[in-house]
């Protein structure tokens, strides 16, 4: 910091949309794959009944 | 299922165009400079995180009230959602709170009951895991997460309460009119994710239901045939 003004600092911006975007990611995949993995338990006990 | 793809592809749509603007065409901020542009994904996932919060605690009155197991699925997936927001909240105000407090984390109260409420939804989120009677398990959380969500407003007033380190909240009135445009559109793209999270999250807990419902209990006969 210079006289009170922040200088620099490109590098936390750049930390913090790299992260906003990792934990979206992998959470919206995570939730996709769990669901058709539901979907697919679920089918098969749908065909037997 | 499909409208929570469709959610989800807008908040991606929208999270791109803002996060372009926010980066690359709004001018940097006087005293915090390029640091600042940070508050274009804090703020936006801090109004949602609130939300998430808020539909949480619906769906734990909605329960209590009406005994159905849609709202505590609907109440699974506020809990989750919310958390991961809380989670990712403390970690973008830690990166933003590095250059421009010196620290990476202070007990301030706005960080503090933050932290409490992310605390205390993991452990709803983890006695959902320790019981396994889906009509307990749904009302010990309801009544959890109303007991949690007291802590909310203590979140939103703790900046004006005690006038403590963290600034004031962020609205249209506190923030300089050049901001504007990547902060809304931002705060829609999260807002259109989390909608299709919690909607995609939901159908997870329905399907896990169904199958627990669907299951013989535990005891009587099967205990029987283990024993």
């Amino acid at each position: 910091m210079t006289g009170g003004v922040v200088v620099g600092g490109w590098g936390f911006v750049i930390a913090a949309y790299s992260l906003t975007a990792i934990v979206f990611l992998t959470y919206g995949m995570t939730l996709i794959t769990k669901l058709r993995d539901e979907q697919s338990r679920a089918e098969p006990e749908g065909k037997q009944k | 299922m499909k409208k929570a793809y469709v959610f989800i592809a807008l908040g991606v749509a929208l999270l791109l165009v803002g996060s372009y603007i926010g980066l690359f065409v709004a001018p940097a901020e006087e005293y915090m400079g390029q640091v600042q542009r940070i508050m274009y994904v804090h703020v936006p996932t801090a109004w949602n995180w609130m939300l998430a919060v808020l539909f949480a605690f619906g769906c734990a009155i909605a329960f209590l009230f009406t005994a159905n197991t849609k709202w505590d699925a609907r109440l699974e997936a506020g809990l989750e959602v919310a958390t991961l927001f809380a989670f990712l909240l403390c970690c973008q105000g830690s990166i933003w709170a590095k250059p421009t407090w010196g620290v990476w984390w202070d007990w301030d109260p706005r960080l503090t009951s933050v932290a409490v409420l992310l605390f205390a939804f993991l452990g709803i989120l983890a006695l959902r895991g320790f019981v396994d009677d889906p009509q307990r398990r749904a009302v010990w959380s309801a009544v959890a997460t109303i007991i949690a969500s007291v802590d909310l407003p203590i979140v939103y007033y703790s900046v004006k309460w005690w006038n403590s380190l963290h600034q004031q909240q962020s609205t249209p009135q506190t923030v300089a009119s050049q901001f504007h445009l990547p902060l809304r559109i931002n705060a829609f793209g999260v807002l259109f994710l989390m909608i299709g999270f919690i909607m995609l999250r939901t159908r997870i807990a329905n399907y896990r239901l169904a199958r627990e419902m669907a299951m013989p209990p535990i005891g009587g006969e099967q205990a029987g045939e283990l024993a």
